[in-house]
């Protein structure tokens, strides 16, 4: 791992936002590492084409640490960041988002799209996506799920796309975000208030990002955007530019960002990275937890859970909604980004517990009760994302108590699927009843 | 017209329906070496019972030391003396959180242990559960028809102890910074004498409430029959603070 040096190109850019560009205060500690989570999960999202929800007050980072990440990962220069977001209000329109006719060919009677540079570019930003009101986030539904723009029956396809959204606490402008569209973040994450000090600095120097403009670039990339070519040729185009930009930030700021090829490369030394037993058995005991009903087969928002249960002592007894299939993606497309970047052989324990909190918080809904019982308890983090960390306190608590005994049941039902005659394990905890039941749908 | 052998192009799928395995969800395990060679139910249980004959020992001993005066007259000095004898036991126990709720159990549903008293019983439970490895314990007592006394005493800082049901007199006294939750009602002299942390009571409330709280917060979902003589501390009904505030006359009904 690690001979080409990427993960030190991806430190460098970690350091170079921290120290130059976004002042924060770490608030993650993995294998003896401090990080901030906003940066560290933006850049993971850059490099693993990951969908990112980014929260907080107005005003402290949460669109400007997305453009870093996204000029830095992508080598498109800020100006053209800035001009390809897509801004949330009331009255945004498919064709500011995805793309309008060409009226000059619409006046001789042709059909054309112009696609906006929004659904071209691979760094995609919606700033404020909770002030789309509701009917409007779904116009993005599709674009943000598998890079597919279609307008006037004419599509094209990103294979290379992130999304960075951010979203404002509640307040009188804004609306909830629709489910299917939060279950589509991988992640959820806080840009915080670095404190008094560094706020302080962050004030004397005013045009910081300054660094991150080049005009002469931004130019030929909106010609290039423009341009009336297939999108397949303006890919390779923007290309050329972006590898110029590159060199201009390796030269004048001493960063070496990531040209197409090296994310790629990146991407597949990230894909060969696999969960270790404890990685995978927690893994599985999170989603048994999130999913299991004992009285109604899965968990399912519309049903409540019945008094005298015997599992009210797992997360399935605190929520509401059952885990998507997605989330367990999510889960190991970050893990598998963080093991990477800590040049680790694989993807372990700790790794998951990093990024757990970050998958979950803005996919668990929970019961009114537990909001009730816990949100005046003292903390550091936003709400959901604290009841996650707890929620995930828990489970690996659990885990470390059985883990021996969970991965004898796994083993126990893995020689059950090759034929041997064996009982299953029996526990406890619903994983063990989800083991059960993969086996007897086996027989039966 | 000779006719065409079948066609072999499109065949993706097996065609035999042996072919069509399941396929294993738990492939990663296959190589794993098991580390339990008898069953571990069977090791389970039998590392259970082990421990709950050592905690109703720890109980029977207390019974026979303490009992007598704590039966008859609840005094501060008497409860600290029965804690001491408690805690002696309960060190060297090595026991989890969910012992202590199978003990809760066990006290009222075998012949095993010869008697329930309230106040002896709270007082193990409390000590037990201030001295177990884990932070949170979680004891689901809604199913006992006895009403514990003096549970959560001495709860100390870092500790969380949830009951769900009701208790008795003495809930939560002398709580040393722990946070206690009691999703049913507790009786009178909840969060006497304690000196901080966090009391949560969903449902009701007796009289005497908080009597020499020296710190700390009660919440109390339902109402409040009564305070008793804050010291200092806050007491909230329904979210409204009650102390310090407009004080109701100690113990009045209302």
């Amino acid at each position: 791992m690690g001979k080409n040096g990427y993960q030190k190109q991806a430190r460098g850019i970690y350091q170079f936002i921290s120290e130059h560009l976004y002042f924060n205060r770490p608030d993650m500690d993995i294998k003896g590492e401090r990080f901030n989570s906003a940066i560290l999960l933006s850049l993971l999202t850059g490099l693993k084409r990951g969908k990112e929800l980014i929260i907080g007050e107005p005003g402290l980072g949460k669109t400007t640490s997305a453009e870093y990440v996204c000029c830095l990962i992508y080598q498109f220069p800020l100006g053209v960041i800035w001009g390809s977001e897509v801004s949330g209000h009331p009255e945004q329109t498919e064709e500011k988002i995805i793309g309008r006719p060409d009226l000059g060919k619409l006046n001789r009677g042709e059909e054309d799209v112009v696609w906006t540079n929004f659904s071209q570019i691979p760094a995609k930003i919606v700033d404020e996506i909770n002030r789309l009101p509701e009917t409007k986030q779904s116009m993005i539904l599709d674009g943000v799920d598998r890079g597919n723009w279609e307008y006037l029956n004419e599509m094209i396809i990103n294979e290379e796309y992130c999304l960075f959204a951010t979203a404002n606490y509640q307040d009188g402008g804004t609306n909830t975000i629709i489910a299917p569209l939060v279950d589509r973040f991988d992640v959820m994450v806080e840009s915080r208030y670095p404190g008094a000090n560094l706020s302080f600095l962050i004030g004397k120097d005013k045009r910081k990002d300054h660094v991150l403009r080049h005009p002469k670039y931004e130019k030929d990339l909106y010609h290039v955007l423009k341009a009336k070519i297939a999108y397949e040729k303006k890919i390779s185009k923007m290309g050329e530019v972006c590898k110029a930009y590159g060199e201009y930030l390796d030269e004048t700021l001493g960063v070496k960002s990531f040209q197409r090829e090296d994310r790629d490369q990146i991407r597949t030394e990230m894909e060969n990275l696999e969960l270790n037993l404890d990685a995978s058995a927690l893994t599985r005991m999170v989603l048994a937890e999130l999913s299991f009903c004992e009285r109604y087969g899965q968990k399912r928002v519309v049903e409540n859970c019945e008094e005298g249960c015997h599992y009210t002592g797992y997360l399935c007894h605190q929520i509401k909604n059952c885990a998507s299939n997605r989330l367990p993606s999510s889960i190991k497309q970050y893990a598998q980004g963080l093991a990477w970047l800590l040049e680790d052989s694989e993807i372990d324990l700790e790794h998951i517990l990093a990024v757990l909190p970050y998958t979950l918080a803005h996919r668990i809904q929970w019961k009114d009760e537990i909001l009730s019982q816990k949100e005046r308890s003292k903390r550091d983090d936003p709400f959901p994302i604290f009841l996650a960390k707890e929620a995930v306190k828990a489970i690996s608590h659990r885990y470390r108590e059985q883990s021996e005994h969970l991965k004898d049941a796994l083993a126990v039902g893995s020689k059950i699927f090759q034929g041997e005659e064996l009982e299953p394990i029996e526990g406890d905890h619903p994983i063990y009843l989800e083991v059960k039941k993969d086996i007897d749908s086996r027989k039966s | 017209m000779k006719s065409s052998p079948p066609s072999k192009k499109n065949s993706i799928l097996p065609s035999l329906k042996e072919n069509w395995i399941t396929k294993n969800p738990f492939e990663e395990f296959k190589t794993f070496a098991l580390s339990t060679p008898v069953l571990p139910l069977d090791q389970i249980v039998q590392s259970t019972e082990a421990i709950m004959d050592r905690i109703r020992w720890g109980y029977e001993k207390l019974l026979e030391e303490e009992a007598k005066e704590l039966v008859w007259m609840v005094q501060y000095n008497t409860i600290i003396k029965a804690y001491e004898v408690a805690e002696k036991y309960v060190k060297e126990i090595d026991y989890t959180a969910e012992d202590i709720e199978d003990f809760c159990f066990a006290l009222e549903n075998t012949q095993r242990i010869p008697y329930l008293i309230p106040g002896p019983a709270g007082i193990y439970i409390s000590a037990l559960c201030n001295y177990v490895k884990e932070e949170e314990i979680v004891l689901k007592l809604s199913e006992l028809k006895t009403e514990i006394n003096l549970i959560g005493f001495r709860l100390p800082k870092g500790k969380r102890l949830m009951i769900e049901g009701d208790t008795g007199d003495f809930t939560g006294i002398g709580l040393e910074g722990g946070e206690l939750v009691v999703e049913g009602n507790t009786k009178n002299w909840t969060g006497a004498g304690m000196r901080g942390g966090k009391i949560l009571i969903k449902k009701n409330i007796g009289l005497h409430t908080g009597e020499w709280m020296m710190g700390g917060e009660i919440y109390v979902g339902g109402r409040v029959r009564g305070l008793g003589n804050i010291v200092e501390g806050k007491v909230y009904e329904r979210d409204k603070l009650v102390y310090p505030g407009k004080v109701r006359y100690p113990n009045l009904y209302y």
